[in-house]
């Protein structure tokens, strides 16, 4: 296999990209002085050597405990659990929580072979199991059919712990025409809905 | 074949690409078919929350005979099913009957298996936990008599003695009942004559039957049926759904 077929081979491993894809993005970095494609070299081989999953929550870091874990100032009391350390991302994003997360690495697909022992269970229980100082466990996994069963499993799991269990609020996007809404992202938030108090 | 609708349940769904997922449908009019879905996972997909594993609704499909892979150009739900997420043990043994129907179907449209899987992940989505463990064995055996595999429980499945009344052995790899000669040397599990009455009442799949099983005897009987349908039907496929609902704990968690 020649150098080219090669790194084309290896890019088309990637998500979303495809052979055509990756014969461009090849032919691209060919015509790229030496450096760049050093430093993306460099970038990728210090992803594998330097990026761990944090022994605490399970998030991509390159400090373990990650920097989230570390920071004193987070709310130690609340714990969100997400399927992916990207999800974390999404979240943080928000600037609106404050807490610790948890990443089970999936959910719940017994066709795929993913049951409980495939996901960081043991590690959740850990956390929220008597002495914690969690008081709160937040179930953001993704709005799926598989989401929820997973979702439902943990809540399972935690609910001796005497821990509050919240599941996030499905509904419609912001910004988002109702008329535009599908059916099933209508019916849930308005099986959602809310009381508005003044 | 071009532009076609018909009632679908989605049985798998993939994510492939940034934004496309590809769908495993058991349709009624078409059989099993694999289908992309350009796009599903965009915030303002046309198809929106509808691609969800064990929904069913009417597919439009462009369909090509000649390809695995067809293109689906919509999906309008009619049946969410969310009932299914609300207990691991409905989802189990929904996975179950979809790891069945995926593995063990004949490729050709049946109308009535479509049908058929679309009555059961009704009743497993509605049924009371209490009734939970009965509906989905008698689910998964009536799944299995439908592709031809019904246990033999009437009469020994060796040498075709009819059997009396009460307490009886099970051959896995005879298909049902063997008779006490035949048991002899052979590896059976006893059934009680509770537990045989079960047994016809689940293959038979009568609704309104006294079944009632305590989740210990729920238990034995998933066993059963799992080692039953891996010894008959598995020809070296893994069925990782059915090794998941087999191991499922007594008391649900």
């Amino acid at each position: 296999m020649s150098a080219i077929e090669e790194a084309v081979a290896e890019l088309a491993r990637l998500p979303g990209i495809g052979r055509k894809t990756a014969a461009r993005l090849t032919y691209f970095l060919l015509k790229q002085p030496r450096a760049v494609i050093e430093r993306l070299a460099k970038a990728l081989l210090n992803l594998a050597e330097q990026v761990k999953a944090c022994s605490v929550c399970g998030n991509w870091s390159d400090t373990d405990p990650c920097l989230i874990c570390a920071d004193t100032r987070r709310d130690r009391s609340m714990l969100c659990v997400v399927e992916d350390a990207a999800d974390i991302a999404a979240i943080e994003k928000t600037g609106e929580y404050r807490g610790l997360y948890h990443v089970l690495g999936g959910h719940l697909s017994p066709l795929d072979g993913v049951g409980p022992e495939q996901l960081r269970l043991d590690s959740l229980v850990a956390r929220v199991a008597n002495g914690s100082v969690v008081r709160e466990v937040i179930l953001a996994t993704d709005p799926s059919m598989e989401g929820e069963v997973t979702a439902t499993y943990v809540r399972g799991l935690l609910e001796r712990y005497g821990v509050r269990i919240s599941r996030i609020a499905l509904g419609l996007p912001v910004g988002g025409d109702l008329e535009y809404a599908d059916s099933v992202t209508i019916a849930r938030a308005l099986a959602a809905r809310r009381e508005m108090t003044g | 074949m071009g532009l076609v609708s018909t009632p679908a349940i989605v049985l798998h769904a993939i994510k492939y690409g940034e934004t496309s997922k590809i769908v495993k449908l058991a349709t009624r009019d078409y059989g099993i078919q694999s289908a992309i879905a350009k796009g599903a996972g965009r915030p303002k997909s046309r198809f929106g929350a509808q691609l969800e594993i064990l929904s069913e609704g009417t597919a439009h499909l462009y369909l090509k005979p000649s390809r695995e892979l067809q293109t689906l150009a919509g999906f309008e739900v009619l049946r969410l099913r969310p009932g299914l997420a609300g207990e691991v043990r409905r989802y189990a043994a929904a996975q179950v009957l979809t790891e069945l129907v995926l593995r063990c179907a004949p490729a050709e449209p049946h109308a009535w298996l479509f049908e058929f899987l679309s009555r059961q992940l009704d009743r497993l989505a509605e049924v009371t936990s209490v009734k939970l463990d009965e509906a989905a064995l008698s689910a998964v055996w009536q799944l299995v008599r439908i592709l031809g595999f019904a246990p033999q429980l009437d009469y020994c499945a060796r040498d075709g003695r009819s059997l009396g009344a009460g307490a009886a052995r099970f051959s896995i790899s005879d298909g049902g009942l063997v008779c006490s000669a035949c048991a002899a040397g052979r590896r059976t599990a006893l059934l009680s004559r509770d537990d045989r009455e079960a047994l016809q009442h689940l293959v038979a799949g009568s609704y309104d039957s006294p079944v009632n099983l305590s989740a210990r005897h729920a238990a034995a009987h998933r066993r059963l049926l799992a080692r039953f349908v891996r010894f008959h039907l598995a020809e070296g496929r893994e069925f990782k759904a059915l090794d998941f609902w087999e191991r499922l704990p007594w008391r649900d968690t």
